[in-house]
């Protein structure tokens, strides 16, 4: 139990300092930016098209969800308000950041991890080149910028989701969707969205670089990397969540 | 006959123990966390549409059994389990062990898939329903605490607004989430190409494959419910 919550501590700590470290070569600008723009290209052109799915069928789905537990009050017409309140403010980014760590985080910590268990970090320290500067910077930097844009993409796409499928499936048309959105989505769900988003991309970027960076133990070490990356993302996350919507509740909605 | 039955077995229930009593605090945690989340949030909501909180209880709890406690159990056991399954029949299989159990004449199906798949379906759904239990017990705490509901009132009036139709749908949920999450992390792992690289994506494709089908079976179900 004690030693479970000191090692909890230590990897914590590690995520934190390299991060630190991270961010601190890039601003002093040791980070060339073309290797981030490269793992821009890699990490976050990739996903586009699974984020856009994800964003979409979240936004469905929380439609004909909100829209059932609406009916029995008979007012359907906050259907369109609610639902893309919902999928902005908690559901959105919860599940698309769950997608994100999956995707950016585990390819990341796979692709540090494999490096490191066939000793290309070392090398690469033997060359006298810093492989912090030259691999875990541009890539933490690349998976921030890429899954806080990825994840704003997708909260874009679920509320057109439930636009969607509130037409489709639901009888409810696009205007009187639209019509109480602007009534219910405020500004400061807004801000609490994007919010969540950078806690959420600035997280799983640690937690990937981490785990990859201190994989030991072969190849099968890094099966066990990606698997520690996402459990620990997906639960950050859920924490994170939890801990902003609290805090914002208390701070903005009084 | 009574020993094979039993063989059988107990590779189901190594895969049961791997896959549902070590997953169990991991889930029971992340779902509770997820309904105190959906205390407040529906809160907020339902404060903004009807200007009192008397509904929080059946939204969130509605919303809870329906959608986000298999969804994020199924979640959880596609990044912990099914990466876990991938990464070691990739494993097996780039050290040429799954051509000697096919070599030596067991039914690869029987041996290997068939427990993965049952055990990944049978933990699912039971963990979601303890899952769902614990999380119901935290949010009864966090409305009394946030929202001043008496215990025995919130439990009130969040079962006059759940059906056994609604519990029926969430184990409906957790086992197909279930039976993809297995199904993919096994595909990914036998087809994995040679050269031990293909562990870690074995791995990543695993959970990602396993987060979409996830997400997609959801949407089905909810449409079809």
């Amino acid at each position: 139990m004690i030693r479970c919550f000191r090692n909890a501590l230590v990897d914590g700590a590690g995520m934190v300092s390299l991060a630190a470290q991270c961010l601190r070569l890039t601003a002093t600008g040791r980070v060339k930016p073309s290797l981030v723009a490269e793992q821009i290209f890699i990490i976050g052109v990739r996903s586009v098209g699974v984020t856009i799915l994800m964003g979409l069928f979240v936004g469905a789905t929380m439609a004909i969800q909100i829209e059932v537990q609406l009916r029995d009050f008979g007012a359907t017409s906050f259907l369109g308000g609610l639902a893309s309140s919902v999928s902005l403010r908690n559901v959105g980014p919860v599940l698309i950041g769950f997608l994100l760590a999956g995707k950016v985080g585990a390819y990341m910590s796979a692709e540090i991890g494999a490096m490191r268990v066939s000793d290309q970090i070392d090398a690469l320290r033997c060359l006298g080149v810093d492989p912090i500067g030259y691999l875990v910077a541009p890539r933490f930097m690349a998976s921030l910028v890429s899954s806080v844009v990825l994840l704003m993409i997708g909260l874009v796409m679920t509320v057109l989701g439930g636009m969607l499928m509130a037409d489709i499936g639901l009888n409810v048309n696009y205007l009187s969707y639209i019509q109480r959105v602007q009534d219910l989505v405020s500004v400061s769900t807004l801000c609490l969205s994007v919010l969540k988003s950078l806690t959420f991309g600035a997280i799983l970027s640690a937690i990937a670089c981490y785990r990859g960076y201190n994989a030991t133990g072969g190849f099968k070490g890094v099966g066990r990397a990606v698997r520690q990356t996402s459990v620990e993302a997906l639960v950050m996350i859920l924490l994170m969540d939890l801990l902003l919507s609290d805090l914002w509740s208390g701070w903005v909605n009084g | 006959m009574a020993r094979r039955i039993w063989r059988r077995l107990e590779l189901c229930i190594d895969q049961l123990y791997v896959c549902g009593v070590e997953s169990l605090p991991i889930v029971a945690i992340c779902v509770t966390v997820v309904s105190l989340m959906l205390v407040i949030e529906m809160s907020y909501h339902i404060k903004l549409v009807l200007n009192q909180h008397t509904l929080v209880p059946g939204f969130s709890t509605l919303m809870l059994v329906r959608e986000l406690a298999p969804v994020v159990t199924a979640l959880l056991l596609a990044s912990r389990v099914g990466a876990a399954m991938a990464a070691e029949l990739s494993v097996m299989k780039n050290s040429d062990q799954i051509d000697a159990i096919r070599l030596s004449g067991v039914d690869l199906f029987k041996y290997l898939v068939l427990p993965r798949l049952s055990a990944v379906t049978l933990s699912c759904m039971a963990l979601t329903l303890i899952a769902l239990v614990v999380a119901t017990l935290g949010a009864t705490v966090m409305a009394s605490n946030r929202l001043g509901y008496l215990p025995s009132e919130y439990m009130n009036t969040m079962l006059a607004f759940t059906a056994k139709y609604d519990i029926l749908i969430c184990l409906i949920k957790a086992a197909v989430f279930g039976a993809i999450i297995a199904t993919v992390a096994i595909r990914q792992g036998f087809k994995a190409p040679p050269g031990s690289r293909s562990v870690g994506t074995a791995a990543t494709n695993a959970v990602v494959d396993g987060f979409i089908g996830t997400i997609l079976a959801d949407w089905v179900i909810t449409y079809l419910a």
